[in-house]
């Protein structure tokens, strides 16, 4: 298996990364920066033609690459329109062009947010993509434009997997980013400052660990996935007050997450005047309501999360803030 | 005390007479003659001396006849005048005997940039490179006079009318439009039946349907900019990336070209699409030497383009990111900026298409003239309808025939600067360079192609010099257009959007990438990235 990855040098294609090498895949990564956490690193753009590879770079990985990991694009909450439809639409396109130049392509991975489905009404499942949902941000829609182009280009084998929020300590070592999406909310309660949360709290966020997700996108390459869509998320369904309670449990903190019943929206709107972070603001309610039995597509054994790694995410806020403050 | 819609004392000259001619002032004593060398030109304002050829560069001929430029500049004139006339009373600086807002100097047509520069001052919120920014290609705008600048109260009245006109300006349109159609079944009639007389009548007919059209261009012109503005800022307010929004937001729903060129692909010689097949602006492009200043257009039958079901617009993926209030409002304001600027396609076909009626009306009729039948482009179209009154007018053609000669083998700058007085004219320097911008957003890659190439099965980037509603039958083959001139709100910007391909003008030698060299351009940044040269 000769596995390329597009942005594999983030959090998940990272991990991903790692264990295709460690499955004993050859693994090219492709990145802006060129830099690989495993494997071979290239330095491109998966919003260029021939993903801005050198032209000898383009014609070696066309003829040896069976495999392609599509899990490159900006990850901000917060991110606005131009920056997420670049990569995820421009880049999108462009990468789907290029996987259609390779002649020895067996099986594609793009790797999409359960987000996608935004504020979904009714119970959705793999089959879903728009249900005339709206989008909280524009993150929830590049992830939807990036999805649907794979959907339409059915004439590449071109699987989908789907995550929620991905945690865990950061395979590429060091402290875990905490400047996008759900990990925002950390540094905010771990200072003692409260959340609204509706019901608490008390809601599945659908979230996983980064070791799991990583050997599901592997075993969406290997099985294959075809042109199915799978979703994974821990089996065992944390809620969001969970995962915040675990995360801060190494910190000695316990989180302050309250609820105001019929105030919600207006003590929603006051929290954030007083410094909630903005990318919980749309997450304070259930997100949607999706089938928990999506799992049973995806063909057993499935990857069993590590039992604490909402702690050991917790543990490397931690330990990655005295690493810098010794430093 | 006098009512802005009186009739004004004093109406721009339609054009500088080189010569009086016996038929002009026939009891005049004999004048000492004039010595200097005849010339076409017009008078430059006395107080707004720049002029920028950016706007009528977009698309329209080099330089234009002096017919052509009686049928374009003059009724701008008169538009533009009308319009300030309405909104902000009777602006001194904006009455007189010479042109205000455009000019024509070595045969080439021109805006004058300071007056519209100073026109964006009569409007709170909006400043001069708003106007520069829109159509001017961001050039620097010239020093503000304020001693002419208007009161606040007049600007805020002013502000009002012009949001009241605007709100009119679709059936205006329409009514419009129907009065052209009449016009081209009246040329149709008149040629078929071959009468000189129902010919004169179209002629008589065709002038106030010209001028109409031109008023209405004006006014969705200018008014764009404006709301535009407003749009930013109350984005600006609104939303976060306001101004990223407002690029993917602001679309127009569809324009008229669409329905123009599929007219067009009927080959009726009297359709409203034929003009589409002519040179724009220039009439006598069937003639030397105007011929080879005239733009030709190129016709490509529309294909279907359609993709298989339609994907969430950014619109509509806004509206979960907002409260419904501020949804509807954003919503409201795009569509509002999308429908100005169907709008000002939409009166800019119009012209073109009344335009086209003089094209075919003008040869037609000359041939009375007999052995002076060609200098028909020489004349203005006000002298030309006075020749069955007043023969003689046809004179004034002759020594413009040598001041155009003179003035087409002079090289005319883009921008011209003509305050030094001493009838020297002086290119417009812009303090800060030009670069790139992006006008429609999104990245499209692909290989260059021409307009008037065969599209390729490959994706492409048209390229090309200056562009206009020509492009329209190509674009949903195109990933996206790279030119070396346009503005946020040139026709080709309002063109990609429409369907929804980046665009990105001010590169410099787009239109001499040779064949086959694989560009990256990115519509929101204004980035190009040659990647593959052959």
């Amino acid at each position: 298996m000769n596995v390329l990855i597009l942005g594999g040098s983030g959090f998940l294609g990272a991990a991903v990364a790692q264990a295709c090498e460690r499955a004993g895949a050859d693994v090219r990564v492709l990145s802006r920066s060129g830099r690989a956490p495993a494997g071979e690193g290239l330095r491109g753009d998966v919003r260029m033609p021939r993903l801005g590879l050198s032209a000898a770079d383009a014609a070696r990985v066309r003829q040896e690459t069976t495999h392609v990991v599509l899990c490159f694009g900006s990850v901000s909450w917060t991110s606005g329109p131009g920056e997420v439809l670049e990569t995820h639409s421009s880049g999108m396109r462009s990468a789907l062009a290029f996987l259609r130049e390779l002649p020895a392509l067996r099986q594609a991975v793009h790797v999409s947010s359960l987000l996608a489905l935004g504020r979904a009404e009714g119970r959705v499942t793999n089959r879903e993509l728009y249900t005339g949902q709206r989008f909280r941000n524009w993150y929830e829609y590049g992830k939807y434009c990036a999805e649907r182009l794979a959907r339409d280009a059915d004439d590449l084998p071109v699987g989908i997997v789907r995550f929620g929020p991905v945690l865990g300590p950061d395979p590429r070592g060091g402290r875990p980013d905490t400047r996008h999406g759900l990990p925002v909310a950390f540094p905010h309660l771990l200072a003692g400052y409260p959340v609204h949360l509706a019901r608490r709290g008390d809601f599945p966020c659908w979230v996983t660990d980064v070791s799991s997700a990583a050997e599901i996108v592997l075993k969406a390459l290997g099985t294959p996935i075809g042109r199915a869509t799978w979703s994974w998320f821990d089996p065992a369904l944390p809620t969001l007050a969970d995962v915040f309670t675990e995360v801060c449990r190494p910190w000695g903190v316990v989180p302050k997450i309250v609820e105001a019943g019929p105030l919600g929206r207006f003590t929603r709107l006051l929290g954030e005047r007083l410094g909630t972070p903005r990318e919980l603001v749309d997450y304070t309610e259930p997100w949607f309501d999706l089938d928990v039995d999506v799992l049973k597509e995806i063909p057993e054994p499935w990857p069993v999360p590590d039992p604490d790694y909402l702690a050991a995410t917790g543990r490397a806020l931690r330990d990655g803030t005295r690493r810098r403050a010794l430093a | 005390m006098t009512r802005p819609d009186q009739p004004r004392p004093t109406a721009p000259a339609p054009f500088v007479p080189v010569q009086p001619t016996a038929s002009q002032h026939p009891p005049a004593p004999p004048a000492a003659p004039d010595p200097r060398p005849p010339s076409v030109d017009t008078d430059p304002h006395p107080y707004f001396r720049v002029y920028s050829a950016g706007n009528f560069g977009e698309v329209a001929p080099q330089r234009l006849s002096p017919m052509s430029w009686s049928l374009v500049g003059d009724p701008m004139e008169r538009g533009t005048r009308a319009l300030a006339r309405r909104l902000w009373g009777r602006p001194a600086w904006a009455e007189g005997g010479h042109y205000v807002f455009v000019g024509y100097f070595g045969c080439r047509p021109y805006h004058n940039l300071a007056a519209y520069c100073h026109l964006s001052a009569s409007i709170p919120g909006l400043s001069p490179s708003d106007v520069t920014d829109a159509y001017f290609e961001g050039i620097d705008s010239p020093e503000e006079v304020t001693a002419l600048r208007s009161g606040r109260a007049r600007q805020w009245a002013g502000s009002a009318k012009l949001l009241g006109e605007l709100r009119d300006v679709g059936p205006r349109l329409r009514s419009l439009e129907e009065r052209v159609a009449e016009l081209e079944w009246g040329l149709q009639a008149a040629t078929t039946t071959d009468s000189p007389i129902a010919l004169a009548g179209v002629l008589r007919d065709a002038l106030p349907v010209l001028e109409d059209a031109w008023a209405a261009h004006i006014l969705t012109t200018s008014g764009l900019v404006p709301v535009r503005a407003l749009q930013r800022r109350v984005y600006g307010r609104l939303l976060r990336h306001g101004e990223e929004i407002a690029h993917w937001l602001t679309r127009p729903r569809e324009l008229v070209w669409d329905r123009l060129h599929t007219a067009a692909a009927t080959l009726d010689p009297y359709g409203p699409g034929d003009f589409l097949a002519s040179s724009f602006y220039e009439v006598a492009d069937g003639q030397a030497p105007w011929q080879d200043y005239a733009v030709r257009h190129k016709q490509v039958a529309s294909g279907s383009g359609e993709a298989g079901m339609a994907a969430v617009d950014p619109a509509e993926a806004l509206a979960g990111m907002v409260s419904p209030w501020r949804s509807r409002t954003v919503r409201a304001l795009a569509t509002a900026v999308g429908e100005m600027m169907a709008g000002r396609e939409h009166s800019k076909s119009l012209a073109m298409r009344t335009l086209h009626v003089y094209r075919r009306l003008l040869p037609a009729l000359a041939t009375s003239l007999g052995g002076d039948a060609d200098l028909w482009p020489y004349l203005t179209i006000r002298e030309f309808t006075d020749l069955a009154t007043r023969p003689g007018l046809v004179e004034r053609a002759r020594p413009r025939v040598e001041a155009c000669r003179a003035a087409l083998a002079t090289p005319m700058p883009e921008h011209l600067d003509l305050s030094g007085d001493d009838g020297v004219i002086r290119p417009w320097l812009s303090r800060t360079p030009q670069g790139q911008r992006g006008v429609a957003p999104g990245i499209g890659v692909g290989t260059v192609m021409t307009p008037e190439s065969e599209p390729p099965d490959e994706p492409v980037i048209i390229i090309c010099s200056s562009a206009d509603a020509d492009i329209a039958p190509l674009l949903p083959f195109a990933e996206g257009v790279l030119s070396e001139r346009g503005s946020d709100l040139s026709h080709i910007a309002i063109l990609s959007r429409e369907y929804g391909i980046p665009c990105v003008v001010g590169y410099p030698g787009a239109a001499s990438l040779p064949a086959g060299t694989t560009v990256s351009i990115n519509g929101s940044t204004g980035e190009v990235t040659i990647l593959d040269a052959p």
